[in-house]
C-alpha cells in the first residue's frame, strides 16, 4: 500500500513550460487566425493589483458554486461586480491556465486541494496577502495549514464534502448502509435506474473504499479488478453517468439509485416534492472527502478586489448564506451553529457527525489517473451496448 | 493600359480565375485543411506527463493502436447503430412529408407549412432536448397525463432508453432531411409525372421511376446532411439516453477535456473520420450498385418489349 506516498509531477517544470509543446498549438492558430486576433485576446491582461476600484472581477469555479445574493451584495457593498465562468474537472481548469501563461484574464480559481502544490509550483497561483484577509482567523483550524498548502500561502478553504448515494425508498425497500448495499441494490432493484458521478476518479474509489484499498490506488492487481467488476458487473444496470442528479434526476425522480456529491443530493432533495422519499446515505466502511480552495490566479489584475471577495465570504454570516446555497460545509468557524439556529433544511447531509469523518479520507494525484479514465471508458462503452 | 481599352468589366473577366476563388479556398484552408492537419499531427505524439497534453517529441502510430482498442469499436458500433437507424427514420419520415409539402400542398400554402418545419429551429438544440428530457422523466408531463387517463397505472420512463435516443434524433434531425427533399422534389417538372400517367404508369411505378431517381440528389444531400453530424453527436443522445447514448463522440471529448490526453483524443479523431468517410465510400457504392441493377434490368424488359411489338 505504499503505492500512494510518492507524489507525482503535475505539470512539467516551469523550465520546461517554455519548450512544452502546446507552443506548437498557438503557433498553428497563429498561423490560422489573424495574429491582431490573437492579440485582442491577450488584451485583458493587467498590470496587476490595480487596486479595489476594479469593476469586475472573474472567478473560474465549478458551476452553481456561489450564491448569486452574496456576490450581488458583495458588488454592492464593494464595488466590483463578479462574474463566473464555469469548469468541470480541474485538470480542464489547470490547462486552461497553464495554456495562458497568466493571460486567462480570471482573477479567481477554485482548485480541489489536491491540485494546489503542483499548481503552485507551476506558477499559475499568486501567494496570498494574509494582512488583506483579516477575517481568516474566521476559519476554523481544521482546515487550515492542509498538507498540501501549509501555512495557507495559496489558498484558503471554500467548500469541504464528500461522496454517498441517494435513492428513492419507493423502489429500494430496505437499508443501505455501505458501498456493497450500493452495488447490490444497483444490481436488482435498481438495475436500469442507477446513475454514477461522471468522474473516473469517483467511479474507481467505489470499489476501494468497499474492499479497503487506498481510493487512489495504483496497484495493478487492484486496478484490474476495479476494471473487471466495473466492466462486466456493473455497467449493464447503470442508467446514466450524471454528476449532478440533484439539478434535475432526484426532483424528476428519473433514478432510483444515485451515486452523488452531499450538497448536490441535498439541493435535489430540497427540490423534490416529496422529500421523504429519498434518502440520503454516506456509505460505509470508508468514503471521500475533499476539499476545494478560493485561490488567486498569478497575474491577476485585480487581486486587491479578489482578495476583498474571500475575505467577504469568510464572515460567518456570509458563508451561511453560502452554505445554504451549495450545500457544503464551509469551514468557517461557527457556521455549523448559526445554519442550526437559521434550521437549514437538511443541515444532517452538509455537516456529517465527527463519528462519520473518520471514515473519511483524500485522495491523491497519481499516474494511476490515466488507467482510470479507460476504465470509466471501457465501462462507458459496455453500458452503451 | 490594354485594359482601359477594355473597360472595367473586361478587365475583371481578364482577373486570373483563380482569384475568385481564393475566399473559400483561404476559408477551407483556415477553418478545415489547418485544423484537421493539427489534430493528423498530435495524433502522431504522445502524452509526455500527467498534466502535459501530448508532445510530438517522438513520433509514432502507438496512439493509433490504443484507439482502435475494444472500448473505442464498441462504442463505435452503438454509434452506428444510432446514426444508421437514426438517418434511416428521418428518411422514412421526410420522404412523404417533403413529397406531399412539394405535390400536394397548394403553392401560397407551402411557405407556412415550411416556416412550420423551420420555427423549432430557431431555439436552441441543447434546451429543445432537455425539454424532452422534463416531457419524458417518470414525473414529467408525458406520465401524468397518461396516469391521470388510466392508460397506465405505474409512472412510465421512457428516458434513458434507446427509443428516447432515436425520438430525440429524428426530432432534432428530420428538418435536415426534409429540406433538401423538398427542393429535390419542387424541382421535379410535373408534366413528367403527367406523361408517365399517359404511357400507363401507375402512381406507384410513376413515384419510384420518374419522381424518385430525379430526387436522387435530394436524397443523397439529406442522407449525408443527417448522417454526418449525427455520428458526431453526442449531446443529444446522451441528455436522453444516458449510458444508453454513449456515443464514440464522448470519448473523443472526454480524451481532450478529463483525460487531457490530445494524443489519444486525436488519435481517435482521425479513426472517426476516416470511418465514417469508409462508411459514406460504402453506402454511395451499394446505393450505385443498386442504381445500375435497376436501371440495367429495366433496359432489358424496355430491349425485349421493343423487340417483341413488331410481331
Amino acid at each position: 500500500m505504499n503505492h500512494h506516498d510518492h507524489t507525482p509531477r503535475l505539470l512539467a517544470p516551469a523550465a520546461r513550460v517554455a519548450g512544452l509543446p502546446r507552443r506548437t498549438f498557438l503557433a498553428g492558430l497563429a498561423a490560422a487566425a489573424s495574429v491582431p486576433l490573437l492579440a485582442a485576446c491577450g488584451g485583458s491582461k493587467g498590470s496587476g493589483g490595480s487596486g479595489s476600484a476594479a469593476a469586475e472581477l472573474r472567478a473560474y469555479s465549478w458551476s452553481a458554486y456561489d450564491d448569486p445574493k452574496v456576490l450581488a451584495d458583495f458588488a454592492a457593498k464593494y464595488g466590483p461586480k463578479v462574474l463566473v465562468d464555469s469548469y468541470s474537472s480541474n485538470e480542464e481548469m489547470i490547462a486552461k491556465l497553464a495554456a495562458a501563461k497568466g493571460t486567462s484574464g480570471y482573477d479567481i480559481v477554485i482548485p480541489t486541494g489536491v491540485f494546489v502544490p503542483q499548481m503552485a509550483a507551476n506558477g499559475l497561483l499568486q501567494e496570498l496577502d494574509h494582512a488583506k484577509l483579516p477575517n481568516l482567523a474566521n476559519l476554523d483550524k481544521a482546515f487550515q495549514n492542509q498538507e498540501w498548502d501549509q501555512g495557507n500561502k495559496y489558498t484558503v478553504t471554500k467548500y469541504w464534502g464528500t461522496t454517498g448515494f441517494v435513492y428513492d425508498t419507493r423502489v429500494v425497500k430496505r437499508d443501505l448502509k455501505t458501498w456493497d448495499d450500493f452495488f447490490d441494490a444497483a444490481q436488482k432493484e435498481a438495475s436500469g435506474k442507477t446513475s454514477l458521478v461522471d468522474d473516473p476518479g469517483e467511479i474507481c474509489a467505489m470499489l476501494c473504499f468497499a474492499r479497503g484499498w487506498h481510493q487512489s490506488t495504483t496497484d495493478k492487481a487492484q486496478l484490474d479488478q476495479i476494471e473487471t467488476f466495473l466492466v462486466d458487473t456493473l455497467a449493464r444496470h447503470i442508467a446514466a453517468f450524471d454528476s449532478s442528479p440533484g439539478s434535475s434526476a432526484i426532483p424528476q425522480g428519473t433514478h432510483a439509485l444515485m451515486h452523488c456529491w452531499n450538497g448536490d443530493a441535498r439541493r435535489g432533495i430540497l427540490a423534490s416534492g416529496d422529500q421523504d422519499r429519498w434518502k440520503w446515505v454516506l456509505p460505509g466502511p470508508k468514503t471521500n472527502l475533499w476539499m476545494d480552495n478560493w485561490a488567486i490566479v498569478k497575474g491577476s489584475a485585480n487581486a486587491d478586489a479578489a482578495h476583498e471577495l474571500i475575505n467577504y465570504v469568510l464572515d460567518p454570516a456570509v458563508a451561511v448564506k453560502q452554505v445554504d446555497f451549495v450545500g457544503y460545509g464551509s469551514g468557517v468557524t461557527g457556521s455549523e451553529e448559526e445554519a442550526k439556529k437559521l434550521k437549514l433544511g437538511l443541515i444532517d447531509m452538509i455537516f456529517p457527525s465527527a463519528e462519520q469523518l473518520t471514515t473519511m479520507y483524500t485522495g491523491v494525484i497519481n499516474e494511476g489517473q490515466e488507467r482510470r479514465m479507460a476504465i470509466v471508458n471501457r465501462m462507458k462503452a459496455k453500458a452503451g451496448a | 493600359m490594354s485594359s482601359d481599352r477594355r473597360g472595367p468589366r473586361a478587365a475583371w473577366r481578364a482577373a486570373p480565375s483563380g482569384l475568385l476563388t481564393t475566399p473559400a479556398l483561404a476559408w477551407i484552408a483556415l477553418f478545415f485543411v489547418a485544423p484537421v492537419g493539427l489534430v493528423f499531427w498530435y495524433s502522431l505524439g504522445r502524452k509526455p506527463g500527467l498534466y502535459q497534453t501530448h508532445a510530438n517529441d517522438v513520433l509514432t502510430l502507438d496512439r493509433y493502436r490504443e484507439a482502435l482498442g475494444d472500448t473505442f469499436l464498441t462504442s463505435f458500433a452503438g454509434t452506428l447503430r444510432i446514426g444508421l437507424a437514426g438517418t434511416a427514420l428521418c428518411l422514412a419520415i421526410g420522404l412523404p412529408f417533403a413529397y406531399w409539402l412539394a405535390v400536394k400542398v397548394r403553392p401560397h400554402r407551402r411557405f407556412v407549412v415550411l416556416a412550420l418545419v423551420l420555427v423549432p429551429f430557431w431555439t436552441n438544440f441543447l434546451i429543445r432536448t432537455i425539454g424532452w428530457q422534463v416531457v419524458l422523466s417518470p414525473e414529467g408531463f408525458a406520465s401524468h397525463a397518461m396516469q391521470s387517463l388510466g392508460l397506465i397505472d405505474t409512472p412510465f420512463s421512457m428516458l434513458f432508453t434507446r427509443g428516447a435516443v432515436l425520438l430525440g434524433v429524428v426530432y432534432n434531425y428530420l428538418p435536415m432531411m426534409i429540406l433538401p427533399l423538398y427542393v429535390a422534389l419542387d424541382r421535379v417538372d410535373g408534366s413528367l409525372r403527367e406523361a408517365s400517367k399517359d404511357l400507363g404508369a401507375n402512381r406507384w411505378r410513376t413515384a419510384l421511376q420518374v419522381t424518385l431517381p430525379l430526387a436522387r440528389p435530394g436524397i443523397a444531400a439529406g442522407l449525408l446532411l443527417v448522417f454526418i453530424p449525427l455520428m458526431g453527436d453526442y449531446v443529444t443522445a446522451a441528455v436522453l439516453g444516458g449510458a444508453r447514448g454513449n456515443m464514440v463522440g464522448q470519448l473523443v471529448a472526454s480524451q481532450f477535456q478529463q483525460a487531457q490526453n490530445w494524443a489519444l483524443g486525436s488519435a481517435m479523431a482521425v479513426v472517426l473520420i476516416v470511418v465514417i468517410a469508409l462508411t459514406i465510400l460504402a453506402t454511395a457504392a451499394a446505393g450505385a450498385a443498386c442504381t445500375w441493377l435497376l436501371t440495367h434490368r429495366r433496359r432489358r424488359e424496355l430491349a425485349g418489349i421493343a423487340e417483341g411489338s413488331p410481331a
